[in-house]
């Protein structure tokens, strides 16, 4: 490999950070700095406990400026959550934001090796002298502006999505609802009151519709189905497909936008055949469906099949927090160990409607824990118990026993723990099941835009804490329960936050993406062609002609940045190494690789 | 010495698959050998094969290349790294390196139990073989650096 031309010598600051013990538990974060301090070009190298911090990051830029540093590697958590935050924070300093490394020693490091701290400490050491010799040859870089297309698509016309297009829209931001169902409001249009306002879901569904359909910015189009999305942030081509009658494909439209928000719900968890007496008679049956039956029945007296109603039992946590080896796996093999957070006050709430609107019949509530977290809905506990419903207690590994009687009614066995223990058996005419939320089946979605998932195969957001609507993919964003069940407070919490987000994105007339896109070294080219051949994409290198010196005319090859994928195809191709990917150079690799090694043999010769 | 021995492996990890999904494994607390080294590339297509010659010949013992496979999001870039794995591995063979040394695979951004699989497997095969001969790998390397400067002047097939 050829010397580097006049570059200034790298003073290079190395900060490795403990995350609150979750790297330096395990891994000896101090002796991994004196360490990489000893490499050449390590100006200073530091240690800190919460490097994503604003005292973290002022140390960077402080650093910089005082010590005049020109480059910086971190190690600390995976890239995917911080890189931005530090080429932010170099920016800052006065350094081209590129001229940065970011080593992964949490979650290759730290979090995976946690049994040998030995071989942990000495991992991030190689991986610090690769990220140190990798960032030497890092090259200052300008990102590409590319136009915007300002105008956002929300998939999904529920209370989220509404909420988000109605939040779009007043920002001077124009917003396309598609859905698949013709009239919008998703599932709060078929609920009755809500807590904790007493609202009614229709109600308040038909606020969201009418204030949706008097906005001039909001185009809504339902029902339909998108087919097929392409492009990337600010330029997002999507096909999309009207249904016409029983969901029949219609006309095919495109459309594209600058960003997504992804507000396609949950559906209510589907109890299998048999679970808790589902479907084998029809007096055990779903929340939802328990809200429409009892929502079409007069106030005073309630009859199912003709035979009046005397007790209603509710049992929390159907389809949620179930137990691997207790509870029968999901078609996918996976049981739903999460919390669906919304139905303990669901229950309560119904319990308490049943209770006034009823006052012959009793309630039973058969519980593991009751979690009426959010604001007021203590209240409707305290109402229930003041209302007389009764309390039963079960452990989540022994869920109750469900059978029909000789009469038709429902028996239920269980364990009482309110009572340590005692055996107890209850009859009534009525069991809901409280059943969780499930994601939609949004496969084809996720495929077509290659969101993440979490293991409860809701979506995941970049970080939950710090970056809580934003998916992987750069301009797409997550609002309501597609992200994990949530209320409907919650719900339209995050669609605002998603919107907000969208519109930031959205206001300006351009998007800035990252610079990694192949280049071409003129001198060394010698127009043998090869990358064009290789190239998959039409138009993103070219054989240009070009003067030479001398007055001769000469082909080189030309990259057209905003047609590039940034895959490296070509890279590979090039016979005088005359094409290079920016900020993934094969210098930058070979230079790695020699860190990695160099430390590792460092390291066994000690 | 055989033993202990610990192979130094490279794991060349797709930024929009593997990494994330090594990603995962740590974040379940699951354990692999901290001699795995997993480098963050955008696709591996952009090695050419003096890249991976290299590596060997600097001491590296083994190199997993965990691409996309069919969620590759770059058009046939999949395609042309299987072809070049298989120009590399032939290579090998010609100059005596062991095709264990390389291994191309697909995982994705939550396949936690492949990646252990891939690593671990990685590892058994390489722990027999004991450390790269780096004077054969030399050798290769110079020869393929030889080939690309013959290329130079030549157009495209």
């Amino acid at each position: 490999m050829e010397p580097e031309k006049d570059e200034e010598a790298p003073k290079i600051g190395v900060y490795v950070c403990r995350c609150g013990g979750n790297i330096s538990d395990v891994v000896d974060v101090e002796r991994v700095a004196k360490t990489i301090a000893e490499m050449e070009g390590v100006a200073i190298s530091k240690v800190h406990t919460f490097m994503c911090s604003d005292p973290g990051q002022s140390m960077i830029v402080e650093d910089i400026k005082k010590e005049s540093l020109n480059r910086v590697v971190v190690a600390s958590c995976s890239p995917f959550l911080h890189e931005l935050t530090f080429r932010n924070a170099v920016q800052r300093g006065g350094l081209n934001p590129y001229l940065y490394d970011h080593v992964n020693i949490r979650e290759q490091g730290s979090w995976a090796h946690k049994s040998d701290p030995e071989g942990a400490t000495a991992k991030a050491i190689r991986l610090i002298a690769a990220g140190v010799e990798k960032v030497k040859h890092a090259e200052p870089l300008e990102r590409i502006r590319l136009s915007n297309h300002q105008r956002a698509l929300v998939l999904g016309g529920g209370a989220a999505g509404m909420k988000a297009a109605l939040e779009l829209a007043r920002r001077g931001i124009p917003a396309v609802i598609i859905d698949k169902n013709a009239e919008l409001g998703g599932h709060i249009k078929e609920w009755g009151k809500l807590f904790p306002t007493d609202e009614d879901g229709q109600t308040l569904a038909a606020r969201l519709r009418s204030e949706v359909e008097a906005e001039k910015d909001i185009e809504v189009i339902a029902p339909a189905k998108v087919t097929k999305i392409s492009g990337f942030v600010g330029n997002y081509d999507v096909a999309f497909e009207r249904l016409g009658e029983g969901g029949k494909p219609g006309e095919e439209a495109k459309l594209t936008v600058g960003a997504i928000i992804v507000a396609t719900g949950f559906e209510p968890y589907r109890p299998a055949e048999g679970e808790f007496g589902y479907r084998k008679t029809p007096r055990v049956m779903t929340m939802p469906e328990f809200i429409a039956w009892a929502g079409s029945q007069p106030n005073g007296r309630l009859t199912l099949d003709g035979r009046e109603v005397r007790r209603v039992g509710f049992l929390h946590c159907v389809g949620s927090r179930q137990i691997e080896g207790v509870h029968k796996p999901q078609p996918d093999g996976r049981v739903n160990t999460y919390c669906s957070r919304v139905c303990c006050s669901t229950v309560l709430n119904q319990a308490v409607q049943v209770r006034k609107r009823f006052p012959s019949v009793s309630v039973l509530d058969f519980h593991q824990d009751i979690r009426s977290y959010g604001r007021g809905h203590e209240d409707y506990y305290i109402e229930a118990s003041n209302r007389g419903v009764a309390f039963f207690r079960y452990h989540g590994d022994e869920p109750p026993e469900v059978a029909t009687d000789a009469e038709g009614l429902v028996r239920l066995r269980m364990k009482d723990y309110l009572t340590w223990g005692e055996e107890i058996e209850a009859s009534m005419d009525v069991l809901v099941l409280a059943v969780g939320m499930t994601p939609s089946p949004i496969g084809d979605l996720i495929d077509m835009l290659k969101l993440a998932t979490g293991h409860d195969r809701f979506l995941q957001e970049v970080h939950p804490k710090l970056r809580p609507v934003e998916s992987s993919v750069n301009g797409v964003f997550l609002a309501g329960t597609a992200q994990a069940p949530m209320t409907l407070e919650e719900a339209l919490c995050s669609a605002g936050a998603a919107a907000a987000k969208a519109a930031a994105l959205l206001g300006s007339e351009y998007v800035e993406v990252d610079p990694f896109v192949a280049r071409v070294d003129e001198a060394k080219c010698t127009g043998c062609e090869r990358c064009v051949e290789e190239c998959a994409y039409s138009g993103a290198i070219v054989m240009v002609e070009k003067e030479t010196e001398g007055g001769g005319k000469v082909k080189k090859a030309e990259v057209n940045a905003g047609l590039c994928a940034g895959c490296g195809a070509c890279v590979a191709v090039c016979p005088t190494r005359a094409i290079d990917l920016r900020g993934w150079s094969l210098k930058e690799f070979d230079s790695m690789v020699d860190g990695l090694v160099s430390a590792a043999e460092r390291l066994a010769a000690k | 010495m055989a033993s202990d021995y610990s192979p130094l492996i490279l794991v060349l990890a797709t930024s929009s698959c593997a990494y994330p999904g090594a990603d995962e494994v740590g974040k379940a607390h699951l354990e692999y050998s901290p001699n795995i080294h997993v480098v963050r590339v955008p696709s591996p297509v952009l090695f050419p094969t003096d890249f991976y010659l290299r590596c060997y010949m600097r001491g590296v013992d083994g190199i997993l290349i965990a691409s996309c496979g069919s969620d590759c999001p770059y058009t046939s870039a999949y395609e042309k790294l299987a072809k070049r794995i298989d120009a590399l591995t032939t290579l090998m063979k010609e100059g005596g390196l062991e095709m264990e040394r390389v291994r191309l695979t697909a995982i994705c951004t939550v396949c936690i139990k492949a990646f252990l699989k891939e690593v671990g497997q990685m590892e058994e095969q390489l722990r027999p073989l004991g450390p790269v001969d780096r004077a054969k790998a030399e050798a290769l390397w110079e020869k393929a650096i030889k080939e690309l400067e013959e290329q130079a002047h030549t157009k495209a097939a």
